[in-house]
């Protein structure tokens, strides 16, 4: 979690207060949930890809122990160095290292969610190396000081014409910006020269090869590949979930992965990385390092999570989810917003600041039924609900609440005594069939009406039918 | 040593008491991708139909031609220049076969510049199913032909194309074959939906991507 937030329930109230914001959040994910539509729609075997993309990843998360020490020899004998990193400090150090021993003054980073969650951007600035954010998205948030919002989409908090104001204020030749395609140009203009200057180029993973020891990655701008090759050195952060099998299984996923996340068939720019330049070649890096990082993933997998492990990162249950839609990302506080989000947030920051997180869910799904690989997203959250409760993290309200409730509900006499006087008291606040406010209700009630009640309970008509009925 | 640590913990998690099969594993992998066309799109038509009608969809964005040879390929490039009005100086890709053409009425380079407007490049293969160019990093194939220019014209052998993304796999990646340093996947022009989701196109590499298609 971010530091010094505060609680979430205030955070979400902000977010849903801010009508920009629902404008930014509803203009992307629209698009998306869109594009996703069509490109599913147009491939009847989708289903079917899905099972195949839950077995691919079920069997790497399965034989982790095997794909590692496969891809690390293979990596290795590429010419690439292997680096473990148990936790984010670890990982950071080593990247910074690496870039202390090259003499790195200025280092380009291809967007890599990997890397906000160990936090690279503060250990470089720690380390007075200047980054320079390559993805438009990133680079737009860069210029902002703000930290993504979406996995795919770090912007979309942004509307086009607070993107306008930021790269009026930073860029030495912004120009007129009078379209999107304008501010486009305008960044291309202002991260040409940085590109060719940097010493070291920062990239994730989108998928490590295990058997040809190859890092791929997917952009659709080509700001990774020109993140990679001019630099000296080029350095991958990757989660130790990343592995596939072979490259044919990385292109099975690839086209879930895609498909999923944007509603293209393949982005523009994918590329297989294996090793630092060859004899002969006029370009690519000297020096190529890939660090491996647990972070908390060995302890997911032994912790009733490894079916989160499959994730393979495309958005698409945030696109889809209906409390994501309402708040965007930065209202959950971690790196990770929204479905998996919340269910990867708890694990890496500690159930005791998170525990909201599997709270804020209405569990409709949505987001298991996007899945490309089939992650059992609200099962997972709900896993969360009980973890909480069990430890004991529940507010005192809450647990008196339910204790109150698993009294009445466990005595039937009581209980529709009880619901009868409810719906009774419910009607007094009813108008035209919706309760616009009532006592105990504000949290509902403030930002949208609760339908009321039928005049009687279903005990009530249950039993008033079977006296008709005799 | 975190190697040792990530190991240990991923091996308790999985609860291995052995060493795992790698045999066992490895044939497991291949498994899953056993069914016939498990989980690949629908396809209609010819290898170069498909092909083609993938490049030139509007979410892939490229154009194309068809000529006889790889000879005819300075006459496209040369007509390309003029319907686009653009200076007849352009880097060539350093592949022998493209700089053995005739390039008279042009001036050709090939190393590839920061602001290099039109380079010309030859694809190693294509793949059908989505439209998309393969380029293989070598001292006669630099990545960054395919990333710095605003135009790309690329020439591909329609002998090379390739149906599936898997297909490439098998022909190029097999048990103890070498892997390029760099293998490009290239769908389109650079683009980006990074403001309101929106697609525009050149955004860090090329705007636009032309490809000349021979033989066949």
């Amino acid at each position: 979690m971010r530091p010094n937030l505060p609680p979430f329930q205030e955070r979400a109230g902000a977010a849903l207060r801010d009508k920009t914001l629902k404008l930014a959040i509803d203009r992307t994910t629209g698009t998306a949930e869109r594009n996703r539509a069509v490109a599913v729609a147009a491939w009847p075997e989708f289903q079917s890809a899905r099972d195949l993309g839950r077995d691919i990843r079920a069997h790497v998360v399965n034989n982790i122990d095997h794909y590692l020490v496969e891809f690390e020899r293979n990596a290795v004998a590429s010419g690439a160095a292997v680096h473990w990193a148990a936790t984010a400090d670890e990982a950071c150090q080593i990247v910074v290292e690496i870039c202390r021993k090259a003499g790195a003054k200025s280092v380009t980073r291809s967007k890599s969610m990997l890397g906000e969650e160990i936090g690279l951007p503060h250990a470089l600035e720690a380390a007075k190396i200047e980054r320079v954010e390559t993805d438009l998205a990133e680079h737009i948030i860069q210029l902002a000081g703000d930290p993504p919002s979406h996995i795919v989409w770090p912007a979309l908090h942004k509307t086009r014409e607070q993107v306008k104001e930021l790269f009026a204020a930073s860029h030495r030749d912004p120009g007129a910006m009078e379209d999107v395609e304008a501010m486009v140009q305008a960044a291309r203009r202002e991260l040409r020269a940085k590109f060719m200057a940097a010493d070291v180029g920062i990239s994730g993973a989108n998928f490590l090869v295990a058997d040809t020891g190859s890092v791929c990655t997917v952009t659709n701008e080509g700001n990774a590949e020109l993140t990679t090759t001019p630099p000296r050195v080029h350095i991958v952060t990757a989660g130790i979930e990343k592995l596939v099998p072979s490259t044919a299984h990385a292109m099975a996923l690839l086209r879930l992965l895609v498909r999923s996340a944007t509603g293209a068939e393949l982005t523009q720019y994918t590329t297989f990385h294996t090793g630092p330049k060859r004899p002969g070649d006029r370009d690519g890096p000297d020096e190529f390092h890939i660090v491996l990082v647990d972070n908390g993933r060995t302890k997911m997998l032994g912790d009733g999570l490894a079916e989160m492990l499959r994730c393979i990162r495309c958005g698409a249950c945030l696109n889809h989810c209906v409390v994501y839609r309402h708040i965007g990302g930065h209202a959950y506080g971690g790196t990770y917003p929204g479905p998996m989000g919340s269910v990867l947030t708890p694990s890496l920051d500690g159930l005791p600041a998170s525990r909201d997180l599997a709270h804020a869910c209405t569990l409709n799904g949505s987001c298991q039924e996007v899945c490309p690989v089939k992650i059992p997203l609200p099962t997972l959250l709900r896993g969360w609900r009980d973890r909480s409760w069990r430890e004991g993290l529940e507010p005192r309200s809450v647990r008196r609440a339910l204790w109150a409730w698993k009294f009445v509900a466990t005595r039937p006499a009581l209980y529709r005594a009880v619901s009868a006087f409810a719906v009774l008291g419910m009607q007094l606040f009813a108008k035209r069939g919706w309760i616009e406010s009532m006592p105990l209700a504000g949290g509902w009630t403030a930002h949208r009406g609760l339908p009321a009640p039928a005049s009687s309970t279903f005990m009530q008509q249950y039993q008033a039918r079977k006296r008709a009925a005799k | 040593m975190s190697r040792e640590r990530i190991l240990a913990a991923a091996r308790a998690a999985l609860g291995r008491t052995a060493p795992p099969d790698a045999a066992a594993i490895r044939a497991e992998a291949a498994t899953l991708l056993a069914g016939p066309d498990r989980g690949r799109p629908p396809r209609t038509g010819t290898l170069t139909e498909r092909f083609i009608e993938r490049l030139t969809h509007p979410k892939v964005g490229g154009t194309v031609e068809q000529v006889a040879m790889l000879t005819d390929l300075p006459r496209a490039v040369r007509a390309y220049l003029s319907t686009n009005a653009l200076p007849a100086r352009i880097a060539v890709q350093p592949e022998p076969r493209l700089q053995a053409l005739d390039w008279s009425g042009i001036a050709t380079h090939d190393g590839v510049a920061t602001d290099e407007i039109l380079a010309v490049a030859l694809a190693d293969c294509g793949i059908a199913e989505s439209g998309s160019l393969v380029f293989h990093s070598a001292p006669t194939s630099p990545t960054l032909f395919s990333f710095l220019p605003l135009h790309h014209i690329v020439a591909l052998d329609t002998s090379k194309l390739l149906e599936w993304l898997e297909d490439y796999a098998t022909a190029y990646t097999a048990a103890g074959q070498a892997q390029p340093r760099n293998v490009n996947i290239i769908t389109g022009a650079s683009g980006t939906t990074d403001i309101e989701g929106r697609l525009v196109r050149g955004a860090h590499g090329p705007g636009f991507l032309h490809v000349v298609l021979f033989g066949g």
